[in-house]
């Protein structure tokens, strides 16, 4: 029977842990059956494994790991995380979102119009004289404001 | 080395331009959170994906 238990890391080096993990996990067969690092639990990852042991003999010198959390998760606490919703579908018309990658990163803008299917978005920025519409993925944007304006 | 993902089974294959589990050439840069299966036949993740060979695997493509 599987058990679930949270470790805390490095943001950012989540990848890195679980890799490194899966390497002692085969290095010493040891009753560790997945590692999960999902998008949204930026400096965490979820480690199925046997128990507590298997768990922390997986983890014994592995860079970037800063401690396992107390308790165990449950799988329906995990469960959202393995069927993630497509980030356009959680922003609406009117939201103030901040830009995170490409050209206009940084940026502040108003959304305009969502296309769920294609995952992206229409935004204007907020700091532009003219209101230039600019289509981005909806990936690449942070929500900042869940107001939603008259558009 | 680039990660690509499988847009059908989320594999995450390195530097390849067919799948090494199901074969499909429509692999993809964009792919989001990610999981290591060790064992498929034990973890309850793994039956909860259907994922039914160990690797490196994305939970969301494209």
């Amino acid at each position: 029977m599987s058990r679930f238990f949270a470790v805390k890391t490095t943001a950012n080096q989540e990848r890195v842990v679980a890799n490194l993990m899966e390497m002692a996990v085969k290095k010493y067969q040891l009753g560790v059956y997945s590692i999960l690092a999902p998008k949204e639990m930026k400096g965490y990852i979820i480690v199925e494994a046997e128990g507590m042991e298997d768990l922390l003999r997986a983890i014994k010198g592995v860079p970037h790991v800063k401690g396992v959390v107390r308790g165990e998760v449950t799988f329906q606490e995990i469960e959202h995380f393995l069927t993630p919703k497509k980030a356009a579908e959680q922003i609406k018309e009117g939201y103030t979102v901040e830009i995170v990658s490409g050209p206009f990163r940084g940026e502040l803008a108003i959304v305009k119009r969502v296309d769920e299917a294609k995952n992206e978005i229409t935004v204007e920025l907020m700091e532009a004289v003219v209101p230039i519409p600019v289509t981005v993925k909806a990936d690449h944007v942070r929500i900042i404001d869940k107001k939603e304006e008259e558009v | 080395m680039t990660e690509l993902a499988c847009r059908k089974c989320k594999y995450i294959n390195m530097d390849a331009t067919i799948c090494r589990v199901c074969g499909s050439s429509e692999l993809t840069k964009e792919w989001y959170g990610y999981i290591v299966i060790v064992d498929p036949e034990k973890s309850q993740i793994a039956q909860k994906l259907g994922v039914k060979y160990p690797g490196k695997y994305a939970l969301r493509v494209g």
